[in-house]
């Protein structure tokens, strides 16, 4: 029985070299496949940047950065991309202008407010938000949205800002009427804020009435503007943003909120001075998030941000077609295609180049905050 | 700040907070309302007898005697409209040239109308193209263009300082005193009689290939590019996105500088603008590995999966990590190796999880337009077979959507196409993503349980 023991163990000891051969070679060839997506991006870096090159030496990088004088198909052309950059810039900023209020309150809603039944039924909403291809946002910005901007957009204008501007100048002066009033007591404060609320709320009306009516009196020359990609980007960026920023405010704990309800604080104090200070790097993490989504995004301002190289004038000028960087790209390569090697074809290399430096640097940045968030919540 | 306004800012940031999520919602309903309202207007709709001809006469379905028959009745009913054509026309003949010169260029825009409406007019040659050989297909289009009969259109572009206003003058004040006045009663009053509507559910709509660029017929090469670029980019994603996976949860060491890295590169890769992938593609798949002669299903294919690659490996990794640890113990401690327990214990039971991410990123692959713009998609072309893939171009859905309604010379005749495809793709891609979310119902369900 020794004997056949041994005699195992023999075999076992040849047999197990052969399998921990084997169990490195496996594992050297899973962490090659695992490499793969590192592969991935070292090859993206590469050829962009290869084919990227021959621009940079034939036309140096001061026209590219700081022109905007964009001929690239005239018989002597100019690759000024400044007002490109400036483009996807604006309708970035446009769209984060109006994601990031709309998408923080919900997702402060979705965490705090909201019971779990309901909650659960507004999850699929964000998803089927975030799964609608960018080709049918576009579509419909072009077909939809476009038109009736272009029709009755300064009416719209006029609604929204009613709409948006009436509750936020009422809830203005009755807050800023009693800030005011707090040296006073009794008697006297309750006179003087009644004469607060009137004068605060004249001056308020006044100004929502000529915002109004300026804006009623807007003529939209083109609907493909601006104003219209920023808008459904806005839309395509929300889900991402409220739904990375739920996660963020979830991560804080019970015990900040709870300490600070047991201080007497209301919801909403309890929110802005609590848990979104607590929640503050996550909430960055998907703004920038957010960002990416809409700097990347190609089908939407193709279609619908009019693609016209230019600065508006005034440079916030959101009514005016603009063009961006992936637009460019999408659009011109169809042109420049049959004449691959010249400087008309490396430009949208070089652009490339640019939005792929943008959303690494943009991506090492959220994963920074990221870091920082998870460790501030396991604190 | 007494407690009175505390209170009311407290009401109103909770009252933001929900507004902000009905009008999220109220953005859904905005959205989907005209897809699929207009979409399923490409499938059903009130079919004119020049719909049937179509069908008929280019795909041959239909009952023949049925449609000559109808087609007589038609003819019929055309008659006067032509006869007063005719009769206008003589006139026009014997009379002074002063009045020929007046009315050419009007009759000329009627007639136009009038052969969009009703097709090419009797006796005269038949048409090259193959719009020109039918009338109005879709009754909601017929009476468009009857619209246009009746009235004349043009841009009063007098005052400088606004937009250019629409002015509708009727025809009939045109031919006014003319043998041609009547038709502009005759047309509006028989037009059913001349077109015969009727309801039509024309389903085929999904796999019939298109005529004279999608002015008849359906989608069907578009949905089938569809799926083969979805099914390539899926068939070299998983592998490598399952293997990825289970390197980064059970091989790695957890907190190693690789690991870190390979995280990072995987965020960044997730992070990297889709059209720079199209460029990508171009430049590698293309031109320097030459998978194919120029674009083609699988270079966009295998674009499209380095695009979903870091959806499937977060997928797999986080199916992989929510197996209870027991299992994975039990595994071990029966003298099981690392790969077989992750063979026979983890991955079944991952596997659901693993199969959601899968289907989130087929609908991922199946709506990107940007990957495929310089690596497989073409405007127009007929449904591959199998082997054509790995050296043909294909026609796909998200891109023939930009093509058409933005590059496409008659983009307002083909919007009932252009929503049926827009339609078409959102409910492919809604239909993935409610898989997965009843994959994961059913998980989590399971895991409870």
């Amino acid at each position: 029985m020794s004997s056949g023991l041994a005699a195992s163990f023999l075999i076992s000891r040849s047999a197990g070299r052969r399998k921990r051969l084997a169990g490195l070679l496996g594992h050297a060839a899973l962490f090659l496949t695992a490499s793969s997506s590192a592969l991935a991006i070292l090859f993206i870096f590469y050829y962009i940047f290869r084919d990227a090159l021959p621009f940079f030496r034939q036309r140096g990088l001061r026209e590219f950065l700081f022109s905007t004088a964009w001929y690239p198909s005239s018989p002597e052309p100019a690759f000024g991309a400044l007002a490109i950059f400036y483009g996807s810039g604006l309708v970035t900023a446009g769209a984060v202008l109006f994601a990031v209020p709309l998408g923080v309150s919900a997702a402060i809603c979705l965490s705090d407010t909201l019971p779990f039944r309901a909650r659960q039924m507004v999850k699929p909403v964000i998803e089927i938000l975030a799964a609608i291809p960018s080709v049918a946002f576009g579509f419909l910005a072009l077909v939809v949205l476009a038109p009736h901007l272009q029709q009755h957009g300064g009416t719209m204008l006029a609604v929204v800002a009613g709409v948006l501007g009436l509750p936020v100048a009422a809830l203005g002066t009755w807050v800023a009427s009693d800030l005011c009033t707090t040296r006073w007591t009794g008697r006297t404060r309750q006179v003087l804020r009644g004469v607060a609320v009137l004068v605060l709320g004249a001056i308020a009306l006044l100004a929502l009435y000529h915002g109004v009516s300026f804006l009623k009196a807007l003529q939209i020359a083109s609907g493909t503007n601006a104003l219209n990609v920023a808008l459904v980007l806005g839309i395509m960026a929300l889900p991402t943003i409220v739904s990375v920023s739920e996660d963020a405010l979830q991560a804080v704990g019970r015990e900040l909120r709870e300490g600070a309800y047991a201080l007497g604080a209301t919801r909403a104090e309890t929110m802005l001075f609590v848990v979104i200070p607590a929640a503050r790097s996550g909430i960055a993490a998907a703004i920038i998030l957010g960002i990416m989504r809409a700097i990347g995004e190609t089908m939407v301002v193709w279609m619908a941000s009019g693609n016209a190289a230019q600065i508006p004038t005034p440079w916030y000028n959101l009514l005016q077609p603009v063009r961006t960087l992936t637009a460019t790209i999408a659009g011109d390569m169809g042109e420049a295609d049959h004449v691959t090697g010249s400087a008309r074809y490396h430009v949208l290399f070089a652009m490339a180049l640019c939005l792929v430096v943008i959303s690494y640097t943009l991506n090492l940045v959220s994963e920074h905050f990221v870091r920082r968030g998870g460790r501030v919540g396991r604190r | 700040m007494n407690l009175a306004s505390r209170k009311l800012i407290n009401r109103v940031f909770t009252s933001v907070g929900v507004l902000s999520i009905l009008l999220m919602a109220a953005t859904l309903v905005v959205i989907m309302g005209p897809i699929v309202e207009r979409g399923l207007g490409a499938f059903i709709f009130r079919g004119t007898v020049e719909h049937r001809r179509v069908l008929l006469q280019q795909f041959g379905r239909g009952d023949r005697e049925a449609l000559e028959a109808e087609s007589r009745e038609v003819a019929a009913a055309r008659r006067p409209v032509y006869d007063l054509l005719e009769a206008f026309e003589a006139q026009l003949t014997q009379g002074p040239a002063e009045l020929r010169r007046q009315y050419r260029q009007p009759l000329n825009e009627l007639k136009q109308h009038l052969q969009g409406l009703l097709g090419p007019f009797p006796g005269k040659p038949e048409p090259v193209l193959l719009r020109d050989r039918y009338g109005e297909t879709r009754w909601d289009q017929a009476r468009a263009r009857c619209d246009h009969i009746v009235y004349a259109e043009h841009y009063d572009y007098s005052d400088p300082s606004r937009m250019g206003l629409l002015v509708r003058t009727p025809r009939a004040e045109q031919f006014a005193g003319t043998v041609l006045e009547p038709l502009f009663t005759y047309v509006p009053a028989h037009l059913e009689e001349m077109l015969r509507p009727r309801w039509t559910c024309y389903a085929r709509f999904l796999t019939d290939v298109s005529y004279d660029s999608h002015f008849f017929g359906g989608i069907g090469p578009e949905l089938l590019g569809t799926f083969y670029l979805t099914i390539g980019a899926i068939l070299f994603a998983v592998p490598l996105g399952v293997v990825s996976a289970i390197y980064l949860t059970e091989y790695a060491r957890p907190g190693s500088r690789v690991v870190a890295l390979l995280r990072t590169c995987i965020s960044t890769l997730a992070g990297v603008p889709s059209i720079v992938f199209g460029l990508f593609g171009l430049a590698f798949f293309i031109n320097t590995l030459r998978v194919s002669p120029s674009k083609s299903v699988l270079a966009g294919s295998l674009t499209l999966g380095l695009l979903i690659l870091p959806l499937v490996i977060r997928a797999a990794e986080e199916a992989i990590r929510s197996v209870p640890e027991t299992y994975k113990l039990a595994a071990l401690s029966l003298g099981a190796t690392r790969w077989r327990t992750m063979v026979t214990v983890l991955l079944p039971a991952a596997l659901p999880g693993i199969l959601t991410g899968i289907v989130i990123s087929m609908g991922r692959a199946a709506g990107e337009t940007a990957p495929i713009i310089f690596t497989a998609a073409v405007s127009v072309g007929q449904p591959l077979a199998l082997w054509q893939t790995f050296t043909e171009p294909t026609p796909a859905l998200p891109w023939n959507i930009f093509n058409l309604c933005s590059e496409h010379q008659a983009v307002d005749e083909i919007r009932h196409v252009q929503y049926g495809m827009v339609f078409t793709l959102v409910l492919l891609v809604l239909l993935l993503n409610s898989t997965a979310i009843f994959l994961r119902a059913r998980i989590s369900r399971k895991l409870r349980g």
